[in-house]
């Protein structure tokens, strides 16, 4: 939000202005992202985090997303992996769940339904919006195009069952 | 006899494993002290090796006489010296001792006995082994040493005592009979030729002392040596908290082993006297000069103590020397203890009436007679006092020159005013300060002692063991250390420059070889490299250290081939640096207030050297006698400039950030230096004038030949020329010329009302770069004169329009037919006025000027007015041309009239433009976000933000979110929000802020930095959920400076600092030195 409050006043040089234009795209996405990490932490949401993991390369990001109480998922953590196209924001990003879930939009090997991600994405979403959309599909999981055909229909049927099933799949992966 | 024979063969067994360890053959024909009692078991033949029974058994066959039991033989040796005892078997014997030898001996002299034949011959043969074994026995009895000694003095005094009590008690006779027997075992082969076993009484000696000295001087010696150290004394290596006590060791060490000498050559004079006395008998076989065998005796015994000292006494006998030398040289020993202990006392020569040199000498001195005497003062000696000298130099240097860079003040004095770039008379006769005191100290002190103590040693007293090349020699390897030590510190002489001149006259005496140029130049770089070269230095701190550098390097050496072979590395460094063009420009653009100021600094400093100079000269006769008026304290030095202490090399490598402000000053924003040499007539003469044929100018003096190791293309320069060589090192000159363009035009275009500075840098430049080079600059300095002129013409068109005016503040405006750059004087927001308010333009020639962008944006209306209306003017007084504006390039006056206050601000055109657009014919509050004003104003969202943060920070505007508002009280924080009305009276009718903001600045600053620091913490959490869950301090720092985008300011310290709070406020924890968030 405040984000040229550390920039000194009246300090765009001349020599600046003339040179600021066309950067490839790969370095807009960068520059982006960094736009979009300086604003995750200003101002963060509740139960969702991002960063970009370790190896120096802005285009690949690790999160992690807190179960919403009230759901199966209470008191659970998910990390996730995103990798951004290097025309991000005008693709979406390829998200996985790492962490192993139960979920009916989930697969096994943790790839996500999610229109969002997929042909519903725009460049008006970002990071934050992405897990908060994941974050809230734990809640209210899609049924009508389920990943997982079990789980869909025993979050109807049986959510005892359900709540056992997440409970046995969801394993805290450590780091590295 | 069985067993007897057993024994024997047991014992000679053990002798031969005694032989094996002390290289002993020779036999020891007599017991040590009681003949009597061991005379048999001693198994030794009277100059036989077989074993005495053997020996017996022959000479009673050959002698015929066994008619005794073969038994008695053995009693019959038993009788002592000097006593003859009848015996069966022994007659013969009888028959000798009963008459003095003498007799038998002068007869056997007068008239030799036909060579023995037969049983006869075997008989005389016997007779004279036997006659000779007596007088053997006699000898050695005589000289034999005391067998054990148990206290250090034993055989010392009581030895010889008893000795003489013995020969006392005996009489003269028996001193008689000594010297016949000597007679007999010395000239055995003619007087008792038929003695087989003979042997040479000077060589047992030799042997007897060495055994008597391995098995009772050596335990006494490690005995003195190791009863008094303690562990401590053991691990201080240096051992100078103990010199008294190696002192003692050292002093009951020669005690002992001058008892010990004593004894020896007691003997050995014995022995010597009766040879000599023999020998004046006979004259004719004086076959050996019985001085020549003493020499070599008291060669051998030397040897032998000096090969057999002990590592304990030549550590002693070391650290004796050292101190002893140190004192006497004037280096302190304590001085080297902890670092800062004896920080005051500096080695300086003794003067000579210093008591404690003298005392030291006198010791010295002292000591060396015994040492000489014992045999200590041998070839290891020598070493050993080579090496201490070598090391007192060595201290010497280091100590009493380190940072004294004084140069030899007359002279100094005579060139101090022009001494900033005033060039240096070459002065290779005159020596500097350091290096007349060093040789004087060699000569007077070093080279002193050095004679003192070897004539002492020396064998040869005829010769003199230093000779007058000697001292030179001393001298030129004293000149080395002082090059070393120099080369040493030759950055920071390079640092302190100018008052560093005295270091560099010892430096030119000393590097006089090729050798010594190069190891300059290697260990200079390094330096370089380690102190200068690296992220942590300021390109400003650089180029300041490469003035100095390029002043140094042409004091010590007008050739420039020492600054060329350190400078590449600099060089290229420099390139890496981008703003290194620029602050040479601007160093260059300096303005004469700047100039004026640094003056007046260098000048204050100066006053300031000098009062410590006063100062220190009348405190040094205080300082005792360790400091020579020549050689100031180090600390008044160090007082002067802020110098690193050379003795504490953690502290050397932060200084230069202080040392380079100390010598270049506090303007530590601008390289004003280079504005200062620039006009310096000296620098700009020489620059200028290059004689292209110096080299045949016959009356230059100081012409030297091309230095050795110039490289193949040298061409020797005329002069210092610090400019010319620090735009040499940033590239080629149009680099240089092309940044200079840029800063230029960016002056030019700034609210200055004069370029004098500009102009005057300029016609220099072109002096050392030509006309056609700088010819843009000229242009553009044209166009801006051009540009006033055409300004006033077309004001006067316009002024008749609108008669707004003021003549008093004559803002040029200019534009060129497609490059125009606006200049807007516009009281903004107050639009009743803007129409009068003075707009003035500069026109340059788009050709001339570096490429400027355009930035589009709509100019509030009544500008844009004027803009057109002057364009008008313009196309009227130069029909077939076009202006094109660069709107944002122009300054603007502002005035804002707020509810409480009017703020009057000079800005830039597009910020006036963005407050503009916050006035709002509206009575509600006027906000504004930067979507708003991109769509208003159609500018690039970069400008917008830049200008709203500098109205924010200019207490204008306050942001809440994406919103700025107008801030319509200055103290808006204290009043309720509510409660301030719109204003009715502001001719803006700007809105009432509706937040509170904080007013106070500093507060404003504290919860900026609380702020950032939460954001921080944000990223740290999230990088360590995310990243990875353990971090190190490193890889958390470099992430930090990667992913944020306004920069990472903090250092790795900082950022730890930080780290180490959440760690105590339980937020995160170190695991194997690695961050990582607790869990909850």
């Amino acid at each position: 939000m405040e984000d040229i409050q550390n920039s000194a006043p009246g300090s765009v040089p001349a020599g600046k202005l003339g040179a600021r234009k066309g950067a490839d795209p790969s370095q807009n996405a960068a520059k982006r992202l960094q736009t979009e990490l300086m604003q995750l932490m200003t101002s963060p949401a509740p139960g969702v985090s991002a960063f970009p993991s370790g190896d120096g390369n802005l285009l690949a990001w690790n999160a992690t997303i807190e179960g919403p109480a009230d759901t199966p998922y209470s008191g659970l953590t998910f990390k996730l992996s995103f990798e951004f196209p290097s025309n991000y924001p005008y693709a979406p990003p390829t998200v996985l769940y790492k962490t192993p879930i139960y979920h009916p939009n989930v697969d096994f090997s943790g790839r996500i339904c999610l229109d969002i991600l997929k042909d519903k994405w725009t460049p008006a979403y970002n990071i934050q919006s992405v897990l908060l959309s994941l974050q809230s599909l734990l809640g209210e999981p899609n049924n009508a195009s389920p990943l997982n055909g079990e789980a869909a229909e025993l979050w109807d049927k049986d959510p005892a069952l359900f709540k056992g099933k997440v409970m046995d799949r969801h394993k805290d992966i450590g780091d590295d | 006899m069985a067993a007897a024979v057993a024994t024997s063969s047991w014992k000679s067994r053990r002798r031969r494993v005694y032989q094996s360890v002390f290289q002993t053959d020779i036999s020891q024909p007599t017991p040590y002290s009681t003949p009597s009692a061991r005379f048999t078991e001693q198994g030794q033949p009277f100059g036989g090796h077989l074993p005495l029974s053997d020996l017996d058994r022959q000479l009673h066959h050959a002698s015929r006489t066994l008619a005794a039991s073969p038994d008695a033989a053995p009693a019959a040796r038993q009788p002592p010296p000097g006593q003859l005892q009848t015996g069966d078997g022994l007659y013969r014997r009888d028959a000798v001792a009963s008459s003095p030898f003498a007799p038998t001996a002068t007869a056997s002299f007068a008239s030799p006995q036909p060579l023995p034949t037969g049983p006869r011959g075997q008989q005389d043969a016997a007779e004279d082994q036997m006659r000779y074994d007596r007088a053997w026995h006699v000898v050695t009895s005589r000289i034999v040493l005391p067998a054990s000694a148990t206290a250090e003095d034993s055989f010392g005094t009581l030895a010889p005592d008893s000795q003489y009590s013995q020969g006392g008690g005996q009489g003269v006779s028996s001193e008689a009979q000594f010297y016949e027997a000597l007679g007999l075992v010395v000239n055995a082969p003619k007087v008792l030729p038929r003695a087989a076993h003979t042997e040479d009484i000077l060589s047992w000696h030799t042997q007897q002392v060495r055994k008597h000295f391995a098995q009772h001087v050596l335990p006494l010696l490690s005995a003195c040596a190791e009863g008094l150290l303690d562990e401590e004394d053991l691990r201080d290596s240096t051992g100078r908290g103990s010199y008294e006590k190696h002192m003692i060791i050292v002093m009951s060490s020669v005690r002992t082993l001058e008892a010990a000498m004593r004894l020896y050559s007691y003997g050995m004079q014995l022995l010597v006297r009766g040879i000599q006395r023999v020998q004046t008998v006979d004259k004719e076989n004086a076959a050996t000069d019985p001085e020549l065998v003493a020499g070599r005796f008291r060669r051998d015994v030397h040897s032998l103590v000096s090969n057999s000292a002990s590592p304990q006494l030549i550590r002693s006998l070391r650290v004796v020397l050292l101190h002893l030398a140190g004192n006497i040289l004037g280096v302190p020993a304590q001085k080297r203890g902890v670092n800062g202990e004896g920080e005051g006392v500096r080695p300086a020569p003794p003067s000579d009436n210093d008591l404690n040199s003298l005392a030291a000498r006198k010791r010295l001195l002292e000591l060396l007679d015994p040492l000489y005497s014992v045999g200590l003062a041998g070839e290891r000696f020598q070493i050993l006092f080579a090496e201490i000298m070598d090391g007192i130099m060595c201290d010497f240097v280091k100590g009493a020159y380190a940072g004294v860079w004084v140069a030899s003040s007359e002279k100094h004095g005579l060139f101090r005013g022009s001494a900033v770039t005033g060039p240096r008379p070459i002065a290779r006769a005159v020596s500097s300060p350091c290096v007349v005191s060093l040789s004087d100290w060699v000569e007077n002190h070093y080279a002193r002692l050095a004679i003192e103590v070897l004539s002492r040693i020396s064998d040869d007293p005829s010769q003199s063991p230093v000779t007058l090349s000697d001292v030179k020699t001393y001298q030129s390897l004293a000149l080395g250390r002082l090059a070393s030590l120099r080369i040493s510190e030759l950055f920071d002489i390079v640092l302190a420059w100018p008052s560093s001149r005295g270091a560099l006259d010892d430096l030119r005496a000393a590097i006089t070889t090729p050798a010594r140029r190069l190891q300059l130049t290697d260990c200079f770089a390094a330096q370089l490299q380690r102190r200068l070269l690296h992220p942590g230095r300021s390109t400003l701190e650089i180029l300041q250290t490469y003035i100095a550098m390029i002043r140094t390097f042409h004091a010590l050496d007008h050739s420039k081939v020492l600054l060329s072979r350190v400078s590449p590395s600099l060089q290229l460094y420099l390139c890496g640096r981008e703003d290194a063009v620029r602050i040479v420009v601007t160093g260059l653009l300096a303005s004469p207030d700047e100039i004026r100021a640094a003056r007046n600094e260098r000048q204050m400093r100066e006053e300031q050297e000098g009062t410590p100079r006063g100062g220190r000269q009348a405190r040094t006769p205080q300082n005792g006698a360790f400091m020579t008026p020549a050689l100031p304290p180090r600390r008044g030095l160090r007082s002067r400039h802020g110098t690193p202490d050379v003795e504490e090399p953690g502290v050397r490598d932060v200084p230069p950030a202080s040392a380079a402000s100390a010598g270049g000053g506090t303007h530590s924003t601008k390289l004003v230096e280079l504005a200062l040499l620039m006009t310096d007539p000296i620098q700009s003469r020489r620059a200028g004038g290059a004689d292209e044929d110096a080299d045949l100018d016959w009356n230059d003096l100081s012409w030297l030949p091309d230095p050795i190791d110039a490289g193949a293309n040298y061409k020797r320069p005329r002069s210092e020329d610090v400019i010319g060589t620090l735009i040499s090192a940033l590239g080629s000159p149009d680099t240089f010329i092309r940044e200079f363009q840029v800063i230029v035009a960016e002056r030019l275009l700034s609210d200055q009302a004069r370029f004098d500075q500009e102009v005057r840098v300029l016609n220099l430049l072109k002096k050392r770069f030509g006309e056609a080079a700088l010819q843009n600059c000229d242009v553009m300095i044209r166009d801006i004169h051009d540009s006033r002129r055409l300004d006033g013409a077309i004001r006067k068109v316009q002024g008749v329009k609108d008669g707004g005016e003021q003549p008093g503040t004559p803002r040029p405006a200019a534009t060129t037919p497609t490059n125009p750059a606006p200049r807007l004087r516009a009281a903004a927001p107050s639009s009743p006025a803007s129409a009068g308010a003075p707009y003035h333009a500069r026109i340059l020639s788009r050709l001339f000027w570096p490429n400027l962008e355009r930035e589009h944006f709509l100019l509030p209306t009544p500008v844009q007015d004027q803009q057109k209306d002057y364009e008008q003017g313009y196309e009227h007084l130069k029909a077939s041309r076009k202006l094109t504006w660069l709107n944002q390039l122009g300054q603007a006056t502002v005035e804002l009239e707020l509810q409480d206050r009017t703020v009057t601000l000079d800005c830039k055109t597009y910020e006036a433009t963005v407050i503009y657009a916050f006035q709002s014919p509206d009575p509600g509050p006027a906000r504004r976000t930067v979507s708003d004003l991109e769509e208003q104003l159609q500018m690039d969202d970069d400008l917008i933000s830049s200008a709203l943060s500098f109205w924010v920070s200019k207490g204008v505007l306050s942001r809440r979110g994406d919103v700025y508002t107008v801030l319509e009280t200055a103290a808006s924080s204290s009043s309720p929000p509510s409660s301030s009305p719109a204003s009715p009276t502001s001719a803006e009718a700007l809105p009432p802020p509706t937040e509170s903001e904080p007013a106070a600045p500093a507060v404003v600053v504290d919860e900026k930095e609380a702020q950032r620091r939460a954001v921080y913490w944000q990223y740290i959490r999230g990088m360590l959920t995310n990243a990875a869950a353990t971090m190190p301090l490193g890889q958390m720092a470099m992430m930090m400076k990667m992913l944020i985008a306004d920069g990472f300011p903090w250092s790795n310290e900082e950022l730890q600092e930080f780290l180490a709070e959440k760690v105590g406020e339980g937020e995160l924890e170190i695991v194997g030195g690695k961050y990582r968030l607790v869990k909850k």
